[in-house]
């Protein structure tokens, strides 16, 4: 797949603090990148130093088919993460303003921004002032408004953030279809199914550091390994000498039991120990989101920097 | 610059879309009207009351009065009555809209005339009967028994005048009853209505930069243009919007003044010095809108803008304060240095340039430089502070911030 963008030791720091160190990565066309982290990690810092409005201490970003040093602001749509409309105008006049900004032709956006007002649900909403929008709503046109010029790359920080689970969903389906359609997608979030959901390939900071790099399923496969939760009165030291087991969390009477990466499910469970004390037991994978929370706290799956993955 | 243009027609649209502006566009003149015309109409309800003007001619002056009363077309209706002065003083205390006057030989002797003027008659009554003063001097005259020059003397008075002799010398003295301060003042007010509209506008470019910012818009238009290109986008496109205000103003005004006045003022106002100006307003606006499009920037919550951000507002309105001396001596010290300081030049050389018969055309020069290298050094300062503010959210700027800025 031919590469759009690439980011290469991109550093910042404001005043003392590192925000940002040593981030490097491409999007593809017609992928769906996700940078993820906690908030503070740094994600938007990276999104607005690769869209210009930020300028990096280090690192470069190079567009590909575009000379070097350049921003080809035309064939890039950007959702940010601090997102408005002007109040008191229309929905389409705004669109449009948005399109005009970016060379397209007025007459094909027209048409392009009444498709998707359409898909969106926004059908004869062209005509309404901004103001009378609800939050949704407007993200919605926002989204429109990033997406009206084709762009190849599309960047959105954080673009589900504030949306009810049925417009998430709308948004899901319609970042799926432009990446097939062979747009390059970088999107920021911290909402992890979604992000299982679409996301090819997935680049994870904290503290301004990458913590894990590599393709859904690559990560799944690194990290996403069984737990046993068990609700009993049982002691941690049991649990904890029983095989195959890479970390122990209780909390009161309910057990997590972290397994390692080569466990076999159904031989270990026919060697639990008869003593113990099982009200509940239930086998699962880590989630994506799980992993996520790991690392925002600060704890073991995945050790800050030890990102070897790619 | 093309973005600039795309953003400045999207500014002049969106304005002009809007209901506010547009009723600020037509409520402005018709405001102007009211206050004009208001005053004029109440004034005109209380002098066309007739008084009722109760003379005692002992003196004999009767028919110079009435002559009088009927040349200043004064809204006297006279009576005369052989009333005593104490009577007079009884009277007026009941009465409305009346006024007693003694024309005794004992006024003549003492040189004061009583009057006697109920409590609703307006001020200006007295002034019209200084009107009266001349037939009475001259009865006073008359009895003195003087010879026709010594009358003529007396009468005349002395007067101690200023003699201009510049022009003398070079025998271009126009004769100074042909000079009409009217040919420089048109013009003036011209160019000040120009500016007054533009700074007025430039605090929309103020609202237009804070509203960016507290909306969110900034981040999502920047993805498209520069900080540079947006902020050239709203200066101009605000400019434009300024210029329309003023021509609608005109297109409404000029009419009913030429239709009210009879003052030819199309011919005073289509001028070359207009040209001068017209620069001189233009270059206020560029001044302060760099500077309001930056303050803007830095400020998201207008309700909690700091002492620093309001000052600066102020600073388009610093002139008004030395309107006085300036207007009072064009050509004087606080004048001329005023003239010199950017902030206050364009609208203290209006006010000058109304004023004086002949321009100072090298401190014109030296102040215009000042002037356009300020705009210049604003404008790039503007930039910084701009780009920085518009994406700060949040909070608005410190002093201190928006001075690290200017330097980063």
């Amino acid at each position: 797949m031919e590469t759009i963008l690439s980011v290469k030791g991109l550093g910042k720091a404001f005043k003392e603090r590192q925000i940002i160190k040593d981030i490097s990565f491409e999007v593809k066309r017609g992928e769906i990148m996700a940078i993820l982290g906690p908030n503070g990690a740094g994600k938007s810092t990276t999104i607005r130093s690769i869209m210009g409005i930020l300028y990096p201490d280090e690192g470069t970003v190079k567009f590909h088919q575009c000379e070097a040093g350049k921003i080809p602001r035309h064939k890039i749509g950007y959702l940010p993460e601090e997102r408005g409309l002007y109040k008191n105008v229309k929905v389409m006049d705004m669109i449009l303003y948005l399109a005009e900004l970016k060379d397209y032709p007025i007459k094909k956006a027209k048409e392009r921004a009444l498709h998707y007002l359409k898909k969106l649900g926004l059908e004869g909403k062209e005509k309404v002032s901004v103001e009378e929008l609800s939050k949704g709503m407007a993200q919605k046109v926002q989204f429109i408004g990033s997406i009206i010029h084709e762009p190849e790359l599309l960047i959105l920080d954080e673009p589900f953030s504030g949306l009810d689970p049925l417009s998430q969903d709308v948004f899901k389906n319609e970042i799926k279809e432009l990446a097939q359609s062979g747009t390059a997608i970088l999107l920021s979030s911290h909402q992890m199914n979604m992000v299982e959901e679409i996301c090819d390939r997935l680049f994870m900071i904290h503290r301004g550091q990458r913590v894990i790099e590599g393709t859904m399923a690559d990560v799944k496969n690194e990290y996403a390994n069984f737990k046993c939760t068990i609700r009993g009165n049982n002691e941690a030291s049991v649990l904890e000498r029983l095989s195959n087991v890479s970390r122990v969390e209780q909390k009161g009477n309910v057990a997590v039991i972290y397994l390692n990466q080569d466990v076999v499910v159904p031989l270990w469970l026919r060697r639990l120990p008869e003593t113990l004390s099982i009200d509940e037991l239930s086998i699962d994978r880590i989630s994506l989101h799980e992993i996520f929370i790991d690392i925002a706290t600060d704890q073991h799956i995945v050790k800050e920097g030890d990102a070897s993955y790619a | 610059m093309r973005n600039s243009f795309k953003v400045a027609k999207w500014e002049i649209n969106r304005n002009m879309k809007n209901k506010s502006f547009l009723i600020s566009l037509l409520v402005t003149p018709a405001m102007f009207a009211f206050f004009l015309f208001i005053p004029q109409l109440f004034g005109d309800s209380d002098s066309t009351k007739t008084v009722e003007v109760f003379i005692a001619d002992e003196l004999g002056v009767a028919k110079d009065v009435e002559q009088l009363v009927d040349q200043e077309q004064l809204q006297w209706n006279v009576h005369f009555t052989d009333m005593e002065e104490g009577e007079m003083r009884t009277r007026v205390i009941d009465e409305e809209n009346t006024v007693y006057m003694a024309f005794t030989e004992k006024a003549l002797d003492d040189g004061v005339v009583p009057v006697y003027k109920t409590e609703d008659v307006n001020e200006d009554f007295m002034y019209a009967t200084y009107a009266l003063e001349v037939p009475l001097r001259q009865l006073q005259l008359n009895r003195l028994d003087l010879s026709e020059e010594q009358k003529t003397a007396i009468a005349k008075g002395i007067s101690i005048e200023q003699v201009e002799w510049r022009n003398a010398e070079s025998g271009q003295n126009m004769p100074t009853g042909e000079y009409d301060p009217l040919k420089r003042i048109v013009p003036g007010v011209f160019a000040a209505i120009i500016l007054f509209s533009s700074v007025m506008t430039g605090m929309m470019i103020f609202t237009s930069a804070s509203q960016e910012k507290k909306e969110k818009v900034a981040e999502i238009i920047l993805s498209s243009v520069t900080p540079v290109e947006l902020m050239q986008g709203k200066i101009i496109g605000y400019f434009v919007l300024g210029i329309t205000q003023v021509v609608v103003w005109l297109a409404i005004g000029l009419p009913i003044f030429v239709w009210k006045s009879d003052l030819p003022i199309l011919e005073y106002l289509f001028v070359p010095e207009l040209l001068v100006l017209v620069v001189l307003a233009v270059a206020g606006y560029l001044l302060f809108a760099a500077i309001f499009v930056a303050i803007g920037a830095t400020v998201e919550d207008m309700t909690a803008t700091s002492n620093f951000q309001g000052l600066v507002m102020m600073l388009p309105f610093v002139p008004l304060i030395f309107i006085a001396p300036i207007i009072g001596d064009p050509s004087g010290i606080i004048a001329k240095v005023f003239s010199f300081i950017p902030f206050t030049s364009p609208a203290v050389w209006m006010m000058r340039l109304s004023l004086l018969e002949e321009w100072p055309w090298v401190e014109i020069g030296i102040s215009a430089v000042i002037l356009f290298a300020t705009i210049w050094l604003m404008m790039k300062a503007a930039g910084k502070v701009f780009k920085i503010g518009i994406l700060m959210y949040g909070k608005n700027a410190t002093p201190k911030e928006i001075w690290k800025w200017l330097w980063a």
